[in-house]
């Protein structure tokens, strides 16, 4: 049987038109919907397919209601020859587990399994605008049971095995697939082509198939709001406190640096007063949480769970920034819940790293060593964590949201049967009072996490342990070393098979050294690829180190396409796929704004954007605008920090 | 289907606006009349393709409808059952001073709109559009068609644009081509200055008498409180903010919902290239008169359109081997009351007449298909076009000496002074003075008034927001400047570069380098709304409009 793609999509609404149920979940009857973006680049990876194997079949799969004909029938349009939609009411108000439950299940009844013997691979897109959680390809693949890359942005094929390059922290990874595999697309991957008049003439003349859920021969109780190991127990609105943008003006570049100064000093105590709060929230609305008072009886439902675990993310024999980060998170629920931090790390040598995690705020540190675990991967990282899992529950899991945290954290979940919330911004410990079974839960990890494009707030709970995490990077600070700080280091013998090792890493290219400064500087300035075309960046840089002189903790970063071409290093790329940082004051120049490089900086304390367009979206988003050629203004603006200005700042101790 | 690639239909008709599908309607009503009760029955392959997103989003229009030709395209239809949006209750004509505005005692001749709807075109298509459908066209929106397709020197068929095609016109990775359709008849509707019809009435030299000339006509919607501005109430304006010498006017149109659809036509065949439609615009908003009415609303929505209004004179052969042309793209309009939208029914329903007639005989040749226009002379609206078929060129040395033509014109049935009874008209883009020459150019003359307040008046930018523009920025610039030497060397130094100014969207930006001082033309083609402007009335023809890809452009919605 010849080779077949199978992409997952999703119908979503359009952004400007999402709005939820009372039920906190999203109203979907409502809203104009569109195929969800990075489904799009899915989609057009499975096409890309046809150049490879010109005569494979192409499947399109998704889950839904039966309105995602309209997008599915674009999929058709596209150069799919198939669309399957699995549509039951049993399945409303599942989560991204039951989801991958009953989406394999429809994969296994149509004849695709691990064996092989009818090769597949299934193509998906990297997360979906109304979940935002990226879990579900994870967990479609985890319960096939095969191998998979996520975050990809570059697919090779080669005959019985695929070549992908996955956006990894600081850089990126080349790893070789068998086939079967489960690949999911970055929106940095090839755009999605139009559909051609002829595709869209024999999509109106195909059917798109439907299925119910008793076809898949899927288990009822495993979907739905009741097999969904999560819900969501709040939402609320955030609103945007960032006013309009001031745009500076005057004849003179001289006018403008002068301008820019006046007014940065009437603000000044608040940039110098630390990191602003951008986010306000609006308690708008409380779904199915209630006052203490209720009366109800506590139940524990932990069932013995015991211990906060953390992933320990190893850059070689190094741990992750994010890594450190979740350790205050750590170690503050389990101080409140009076229980102890494990830290779980998976490498080759990096038993000395026990100790530095142990400073860091573990209670204990356990080591997974092998020499074939030298670089992450996802199955036997999934193997080793799920066996200890399995064998000491602990009653939370947390992981940094990094491109690897967020694939195996899902994983993770569907293996053991536990809920994860993805990309938290903040986690507390509360109760939460179930009206229908008249009882309340204590202790209930609360999991707070942006959504609906970082319009909503919503609080994710579940009853299931080990209760599973993961923190967004650049959200938490890191904890305060302390070298006489005691812990236990112990040693951990998952049993591998040999299927956990199908992955190879071809290629591992990170750069951190010295970029690493980007998050904790008070003020970062970066360059657009203009301004690295015109001088190499050099005025950034020159600005930067005038910032410095003045003992100013300043660093520069640059945009994806400066990064491209070649004029500054990947570790300073600032945006989706490079780094997200949060300083009190960003200074954006040449930049036009594209929602890549807006993704990576929206959250500082105070934006300036310079650029020549005044149509740039960067405006939009920024608190002060000049427009002029930033040759003329930036000059002006190093003379005006010479002679002592600081954009507010304080020199740094 | 035949093989990958092309696809095979009896007729493509190129434009989903109330012309193309008009013809689509009445030809699958003729169809399915003829085959009632046969047994060997005529099959319908009919193929519509629209550039539009969605059906009715390109479409703009005033509009106060003359209902005579709808009714009889959809005879099962009754009149309250018509998508239209009320009755025009009142008809009022005002000469605009630049602070007051005078009533006339009586509407022009022409202009009445006594029995007639205001209305909204996007509905109307939309309403169309469903019918066709129903009756068993296959309609397909979202689709743009950039090419012709010739065999030995006759057309059989056209093809969709490739897409996945970079901003140098190299195929990207997600490179699709167009779909070729081969067809025995080509309906051409695509609206006022159709890119495939203005090459194919050059090509196969059509022009009969004058060229075609055009106004621009630029459009808002807005929602006014209840009680503002009455639905059907109908206003009519000369004067401000033309000059005397320049042919143009206002319109405010009340409608349901509270709404007003507000908005001028201006002629391109107008002298001084720093006028700007858009900006002219928003100085007649700001007048205390039009002010007034909007004063406490909001705006909903924008748009800008070309109008064919050479009338009677510029309309070309309608017809050729394998093609017929309809609605705007072939001047269907009706001056002085600025109306399109009844013709373009009936020349899409005549020319399905004459579809059907060379489906049953399975001859598309231009012999067949002149019985086209020997329909259209026996029709309403010829007698109509006839009757003013020298108004616009009356008018093309401005308003006093085109009011005396006009009123010659009623006295001789027409005619008006000139002896062969056909005035001649001149091609709008050959009308420029040279910049230095123009006494107090509107540019200058306005200085002052042209700062937007962003409620009342507003930038291009802005109001392109409000069109609802989208273009996919990978795709080759679709406005195409031929020369760009042109621009900076010749154009710029002596007519200013009219672009920048005409363009209602401000695709066109002239930039001046602040180091050299050097004048250069940057394009932001997403900006576009497709309304022709800088196809008809670049100086030196040095911009050539072509389609972007299909499902690109502005979302009229409504207007």
């Amino acid at each position: 049987m010849g080779l077949k793609i199978i992409s997952l999509m999703k119908q979503v609404p359009l952004p400007t038109e999402m709005r939820m149920g009372a039920d906190g979940l999203m109203d979907r009857t409502k809203a104009k919907s569109i195929i969800n973006n990075d489904c799009s680049f899915g989609l057009e990876q499975g096409l890309q397919i046809k150049k490879y194997v010109p005569d494979v079949e192409l499947i399109v799969v998704s889950m839904g209601p039966p309105s995602f004909e309209q997008s599915m029938k674009k999929a058709l349009a596209m150069g799919y020859d198939r669309a399957i939609l699995l549509s039951d009411r049993k399945l409303g108000g599942s989560d991204t587990f039951a989801t991958g439950y009953a989406i394999s299940s429809l994969i296994k009844k149509l004849g695709f399994d691990k064996s092989g013997k009818n090769p597949f691979i299934i193509f998906s897109g990297r997360q979906t605008t109304d979940g935002d959680t990226a879990h579900v390809p994870s967990q479609t693949a985890e319960n096939l049971g095969i191998p998979q890359a996520t975050f990809v942005e570059k697919v090779e094929f080669q005959s019985d095995h695929l070549k992908v390059r996955r956006i990894i922290e600081g850089g990126y990874q080349v790893l070789r697939l068998p086939i079967p595999c489960l690949i999911s697309i970055a929106p940095t991957a090839t755009p999605a082509r139009r559909p051609s008049l002829e595709g869209a003439i024999r999509a109106r003349n195909t059917k798109m198939e439907v299925w119910t859920l008793d076809q898949t021969g899927a288990d009822a109780s495993v979907v739905g709001l009741n097999g969904s190991p999560t819900l969501v127990s709040k939402v609320v609105d955030i609103q945007k406190d960032r006013p309009p943008v001031n745009m500076i003006t005057g004849p003179t570049n001289k006018d403008l640096a002068e301008g820019l100064v006046a007014e940065i000093e009437k603000i000044k105590d608040q940039i110098a007063g630390g990191h602003t709060q951008v986010l306000t929230k609006d308690e708008k609305q409380e779904v199915a949480e209630a006052k203490t008072d209720s009366g109800f009886p506590k139940v524990d439902f932990r069932q013995g769970a015991y211990g906060v675990m953390t992933w320990v993310e190893m850059h070689g024999q190094k741990p992750s920034r994010s890594s450190l980060e979740i350790l205050s998170q750590a170690r503050k629920l389990a101080d409140q819940l009076s229980t102890k931090v494990i830290s779980i790390m998976v490498g080759h040598n990096i038993k000395s790293v026990a100790q530095e995690i142990i400073a860091y705020g573990a209670d204990e540190a356990v080591v997974v060593d092998d020499p074939r675990l030298k670089e992450y991967t996802t199955l036997p990282t999934a193997a080793a964590i799920g066996q200890y899992i399995e064998k000491n529950r602990p009653e939370i899991a947390l992981f940094g949201a990094t491109t690897s945290g967020r694939e195996l954290a899902p994983r993770l979940a569907s293996r053991v049967r536990a809920g994860v919330t993805a990309d938290c911004t903040s986690l507390e410990v509360g109760e939460y009072v179930h009206r229908m079974k008249k009882t309340v839960f204590y202790p209930v990890l609360q999991s707070i996490r942006p959504t609906y494009g970082e319009s909503k707030l919503a609080t994710i709970i579940g009853f299931w342990c080990p209760q599973m995490a993961t923190a967004r990077p650049g959200t938490f600070k890191i904890p305060k070393r302390d070298s006489n700080r005691k812990g236990t280091v112990t040693e951990f013998k998952p049993v591998f098979k040999d299927s956990d090792f199908v992955v190879e890493v071809v290629e591992t290219k990170r750069e951190e050294g010295g970029a690493d400064n980007l998050f904790v500087a008070d003020i970062v300035i970066s360059g657009g690829r203009p301004a690295g075309e015109h001088d190499d960046l050099k005025l950034i840089k020159e600005l930067t180190q005038a910032l410095q002189d003045q003992g100013i903790n300043a660093d520069w970063g640059a945009s994806r396409h400066a990064v491209d071409n070649g004029y500054a290093p990947y570790g300073r790329q600032v945006g989706q796929t490079g780094k997200t940082i949060r300083p009190k004051v960003y200074v954006a120049v040449a930049i036009s704004g594209a929602i890549q490089h807006l993704a990576g900086m929206k959250e500082s304390g105070k934006i300036i954007a310079i650029n020549q367009d005044p149509q740039a979206p960067i405006f939009r988003h920024a608190d002060f605008g000049i427009v002029r050629d930033y040759q003329e203004v930036l000059p002006e603006l190093i003379g005006k920090v010479k002679a002592g200005f600081t954009f507010g700042l304080n020199p740094s101790k | 289907m035949t093989k990958s690639g092309f696809i095979e239909t009896d007729i493509l008709v190129i434009g989903g606006g109330v012309a193309g599908l008009s013809f689509a309607i009445h030809i699958a009503d003729l169809v399915e009349k003829h085959n009632q009760g046969l047994s060997n029955k005529l099959p319908l392959n009919v193929l519509l393709l629209e550039k539009g997103a969605s059906l009715g989003s390109h479409s703009l229009s005033g509009a106060v409808v003359n209902p005579s030709t709808i009714k009889e395209l959809l005879p099962e239809i009754a009149e309250k059952d018509l998508p239209f949006d009320s009755p025009v209750t009142k008809d009022e004509f005002y000469h605009l001073l630049p602070q007051h505005a005078i009533r006339m005692p009586f509407t022009p001749p022409f202009m009445g709109n006594r029995g007639n709807f205001v209305a909204s075109i996007g509905k109307i298509t939309r309403f169309l559009g469903e019918i066709a459908e129903k009756k068993g066209v296959q309609v397909y929106p979202g689709f743009s068609v950039d090419e012709l397709l010739y065999e030995n020197g006759q057309v059989v068929g056209a093809k969709t644009i490739d897409t996945g095609v970079d901003k140098h016109g190299k195929p990207m990775e997600n490179f699709q081509p167009g779909t070729k359709v081969l067809a025995k008849l080509v309906i051409l509707a695509e609206g006022p200055r159709g890119s495939l019809s203005t090459k194919f009435i050059r090509k196969h030299e059509l022009v009969k008498n004058n060229p075609q000339v055009y106004s621009t006509g630029v459009k808002e919607l807005w929602d006014v409180p209840e009680g503002t501005f009455q639905a059907g109430r109908v206003i009519h304006t000369l004067g401000f903010p033309f000059e005397f010498n320049h042919f143009g006017g206002g319109f405010i149109y009340g409608m349901n919902s509270r709404q007003v659809a507000v908005g001028i036509a201006a002629a391109l065949d107008y002298k001084d290239p720093t006028f700007n439609p858009h900006a002219a615009f928003q100085l007649y908003k700001k007048h205390p008169f039009v002010a007034k009415i909007l004063e406490k609303g909001r705006i909903l929505k924008y748009g800008a359109k070309t109008i064919p209004e050479g009338g009677f004179y510029s309309l070309p052969q309608l017809y050729h081997d394998h093609v017929m042309i309809v609605g705007d793209s072939a001047g269907f309009l009706s001056m002085p009351s600025l109306k399109g939208i009844h013709l373009a029914i009936e020349s899409g329903m005549l020319a399905a007449q004459t579809a059907f007639e060379a489906l049953q005989k399975n001859d598309f040749s231009k012999g067949q298909l002149q019985s086209y226009e020997d329909r259209y002379q026996k029709s309403s609206g010829y007698k109509n076009l006839y009757r003013v078929r020298n108004f616009r060129a009356g008018f093309q040395y401005g308003m006093i000496l085109g009011a005396f033509h006009f009123a010659w014109q009623i006295v001789t049935g027409g005619r008006g002074i000139a002896p062969s009874g056909k005035m001649r008209l001149h091609e709008d883009a050959s009308c420029y003075q040279k910049l230095p020459d123009v006494k107090n150019p509107f540019l200058t003359k306005f200085k002052k008034e042209l700062n937007f307040d962003k409620k009342l008046t507003f930038d291009k930018v802005t109001d392109v927001f409000y069109s609802g523009s989208k273009h996919d920025e990978e795709q080759p610039c679709h406005c195409r400047v031929l020369d760009f030497d042109l621009c900076r060397d010749i154009c710029i130094p002596k007519y200013g570069g009219p672009c920048q100014h005409f363009c209602p969207a401000e695709v066109y930006e002239i930039v001046t380098d602040p180091k050299t001082g050097k004048k250069d033309l940057h394009l932001h083609p997403a900006n576009c709304v497709h309304c022709k402007t800088c196809d008809i009335n670049d100086p030196f023809g040095n911009i050539e409009w072509a389609v972007p890809y299909g499902g690109d452009g502005p979302e009229y919605e409504n207007l």
